[in-house]
């Protein structure tokens, strides 16, 4: 006989989001989503060639990130985190580098932005973030950071999902794992993705508790990170939030979705829009007017733009540094590959 | 590159028609899957129609005013036929440039 | 120098008298069609992999094929790797002939652990009693300014392991025929399709090397057969070696050496492995010098395989050691340093001219 287990209540006496501090969270959604929308344009203009866009998902993304403590937790992200490193700050340039093909994992310094590099293998960094956690454990500090892994429902099909819950349980490691279940791995459906339909249900089997919970509601991912938070901080080990949501965009801007899906099934999956939904409950409650709104807007634009010039500027790295970046202490063999890599070639 | 056209869809209940108000896109244009492209009035109400995908507009049907028949067509994209696929480019075949000439003595042996 | 014609071969000019149905395409076309007709020929072939299905893959090589050979031959996977190439194992040992796909080349690292331990030694662990008749399609190599993990050249990775055969196509006449002969074989075929030539279009006699005859049959018009390299420019003074991608690169430096009086042959090797030794004999030994370029990084790589198989036959007569024109000895880099990784026409040339100028002693 199994129960499910419980979230440790440690966040009983958490208090509510302020005013500002949903405000705050809307201007974060209002930028991931003009930011989105515009890389998506950007691609089309030429200025990327590629781009994984996050439409429909800022909800899930800007309020998981915005519950991240960045003086002591690490994220490890996989390539469709644009709104998580947005709201945790990280140089968006930098992380829009790795869509305009200037470095694949990105241009940030992942360090002191406490956002893992970009990841290009799905559920690639989900045993990294077990590892940061149990050094956590190891290195005994009383204010323990907590690593939060993101990953979606095709990733939570790759063997390595079930290690990394397994160890992470095993160890009493503290990570949060993210799920995103936005609905769609490329063209596959989750029915015929996640056996029994849900990720989250598969974490009693490993003992670790789990929340599923709406992924369009800000507000609801928000207090179900921190909830998660508070209960790997105080030792309880992790935690598995699984955040419904909905891939609205392509997979890529390669992407066709009319191959596989319907506008008509889109528009009823894809259920309200996270970011109107959210502004209707700001102004019923009255935590902002329209003016903020436009505001927010206004705001959005203005760093879309700063961050299309930052990429439009953003020259190819020097070729010198595919030689120089391989290892920390370069071989000769490599140093002579480098030394006719520049006599011989037109290089950058 | 290739074309597609589409047609006027059914909008629902047996409509036969539509009336078009006002194009939102024009020739030429690059439009996302699911923007609006098109106000149509039908008999029963106005309403806007997303764009069924991504691609270049090539031709509009029906100035506004016109009747549109379901099933006539509506809009052309245009399509690329050689798409690179999931991510990435699809390569140009481009004329070799080079800098380097051979300067060999050849052994005729 | 002598007077001499340089023929550049290409399929069409057949001097086999058989019948030829000669049609342009694509190689993703060609791919298609192959995998088309192999359904269609044996019901025991089935096909899948991630968006393999209703999509027809990323790169539209199933295209169609769920829909016309129905969800039980041509299905989707869940995202895993390990799990489709175990799967394919599995299937293998119920009778079918699994034709899986890894969606990119990168994406095989997953399941190196299958593909290693499993796929390559079961007919070996069973006494032949369990062969594994299962081809294993890899968009491969780079070129296409991909996120990472999309660009790499795991050749030498697969070649290395026993109980492994490796193909790579560098055309679409080319990919049609290897694609069907591979699916129809007993062992496990790595199938490397070069990602970047998928959409260039190019003659293909699917009349040819009709099925069921490829093994003996004169493949091609220059007699080399289905299991074998293939010459695809004459020359006298250089023999350049290429597979994949490499291949059409190579031809347009032999181009540019015929402007400075060298007649460079080019041998496309297909086989990576079994490497086709007697091709690599037959070609040095006319030309006497040799230049092998691959994407793939240098240390380690295939070309030293083939230095090493030419070396063995043609050391009397070779005129200098024989160059390799490689990737570099780092990770694939990202699209705006590509063309820095990939062997360019310069360093193709500059490999060239240090092998025209050496002289022994």
């Amino acid at each position: 006989m199994t129960t499910e287990p419980a979230l440790a209540a440690v966040d009983d006496d958490a208090a509510p989001l302020t005013h500002h501090q949903l405000r705050e969270l809307y201007t974060l959604m209002a930028a991931v989503r003009h930011l989105d929308t515009s890389a998506v344009a950007w691609q089309r203009q030429g200025i990327i060639p590629g781009y994984a866009p996050e439409l429909g998902q800022e909800a899930a993304q800007v309020g998981s990130g915005y519950a991240v403590d960045r003086t002591r937790d690490f994220v490890f992200p996989t390539y469709r985190e644009m709104g998580v490193a947005r709201a945790m700050g990280v140089d968006m340039v930098g992380y829009m580098s790795t869509h305009k093909a200037t470095w694949h994992g990105g241009m940030y310094n992942p360090l002191e932005s406490r956002f893992a590099p970009i990841q290009a293998v799905v559920a690639g960094s989900v045993l990294h973030a077990v590892g940061w956690a149990h050094g956590q454990t190891l290195s005994g500090a009383p204010d323990m950071g907590v690593a939060m892994t993101y990953f979606g429902d095709g990733a939570s099909s790759q063997g390595d999902v079930h290690e990394a819950m397994n160890f992470a349980a095993v160890m009493n490691a503290p990570v949060i794992f993210f799920i995103q279940n936005n609905g769609w791995a490329i063209s596959v459906p989750t029915d015929r993705q996640v056996a029994g339909g849900s990720v989250a249900a598969r974490a009693a089997g490993y003992g670790i508790p789990s929340l599923q919970i709406d992924g369009n509601d800000v507000v609801a991912v928000y207090e179900a990170t921190r909830s998660a938070f508070a209960h790997c901080r105080a030792g309880n080990g992790p935690v598995v939030i699984e955040a419904m949501t909905y891939r609205r965009g392509p997979h890529s801007t390669a992407d066709d979705p009319g191959r596989y899906r319907t506008l008509e099934e889109e528009r009823l999956d894809a259920g309200g829009d996270p970011l109107e939904r959210f502004k209707q409950r700001l102004l019923a409650e009255g935590v902002a007017d329209e003016a903020f709104f436009a505001a927010a807007q206004r705001a959005a634009e203005e760093e879309e733009e700063a961050i299309r010039a930052g990429i439009a500027d953003l020259g190819p790295r020097p070729g010198s540094e595919m030689f120089s970046l391989v290892f920390q202490e370069p071989t000769p063999a490599l140093q002579s590959q480098a030394t006719a890599w520049r006599e011989e070639s037109e290089h950058v | 590159m290739a074309e597609i056209s589409f047609p006027l869809p059914d909008l629902g209940e047996g409509l036969i028609e539509a009336t078009v108000l006002d194009w939102l896109v024009e020739p030429g244009q690059q439009v996302e899957r699911n923007q609006p492209i098109v106000e149509l009035e039908t008999t029963k109400s106005a309403l806007e129609l997303p764009s069924p995908q991504a691609g270049k507009v090539v031709r509009i049907h029906g100035a506004p005013g016109d009747t549109i028949n379901v099933g006539e067509p509506l809009i052309v994209f245009e399509v690329p036929d050689d798409t690179a696929g999931i991510v990435g480019t699809v390569p140009k075949d481009e004329a070799p440039k080079r800098r380097v000439r051979l300067s060999a003595v050849l052994d005729e042996d | 120098m002598s007077e001499t014609t340089t023929t550049v071969r290409s399929i069409g000019d057949s001097t086999d008298t058989g019948a030829s149905d000669v049609q342009q395409m694509s190689m993703q076309q060609a791919l298609n069609r192959a995998l088309d007709e192999v359904l269609a020929e044996n019901p025991k072939t089935v096909i899948f992999g991630e968006d393999c299905g209703r999509l027809g893959g990323v790169f539209r090589i199933t295209d169609g094929l769920q829909a016309k050979h129905g969800e039980e031959r041509v299905f989707d996977t869940p995202l895993a790797e390990s799990g489709i190439l175990g799967m394919s194992v599995g299937l293998a040992m119920a009778g079918f002939h699994p034709i899986p796909e890894v969606q990119f080349d990168g994406f095989a690292y997953p399941a190196i652990n299958q593909i290693v331990c499993q796929i390559a030694r079961m007919n070996y662990r069973s006494r032949g009693t369990l062969p594994m008749p299962i081809t294993l399609r890899v968009p491969s190599f780079g070129g296409i300014r991909a996120p990472e993990h999309h660009g790499e050249s795991l050749e030498a990775l697969f070649a290395h392991v026993p109980g492994l055969k490796v193909v790579s196509p560098s055309n679409p006449h080319d990919a049609y025929h290897l694609l069907k002969y591979a699916a129809t074989r007993p062992d496990p075929v790595i199938f490397m399709e070069p990602k970047s030539r998928y959409w260039q279009k190019g003659p293909v006699d699917v009349a040819h090397a009709a099925h069921g005859q490829a093994t003996h049959d004169a493949g091609v018009d220059d007699g080399g057969s289905l299991t074998g390299a293939r010459v695809v420019r004459d020359g006298r003074h250089l023999t350049l070696v290429a597979w994949g991608a490499m291949v059409s690169r190579c031809l347009q430096v032999a181009e540019l050496a015929a402007e400075d009086g060298i007649d460079v042959e080019v041998l496309d090797l297909r086989w990576l492995k079994p490497i086709d030794a007697e091709a690599l004999a037959r070609s040095v030994g006319k030309t006497r010098r040799a230049v092998v370029v691959h994407e793939a990084p240098l240390t380690s790589g295939l070309g030293a395989e083939v230095a090493q198989l030419i070396t063995q036959s043609c050391f009397e007569t070779l005129k200098a050691p024989v160059e390799r024109i490689t990737g570099f000895d780092v990770p694939y880099p990202s699209g705006d340093l590509e063309d820095e990784y990939i062997p360019n026409i310069d360093r193709i040339l500059f490999g060239i001219q240090r092998v025209l100028e050496y002289r022994r002693g």
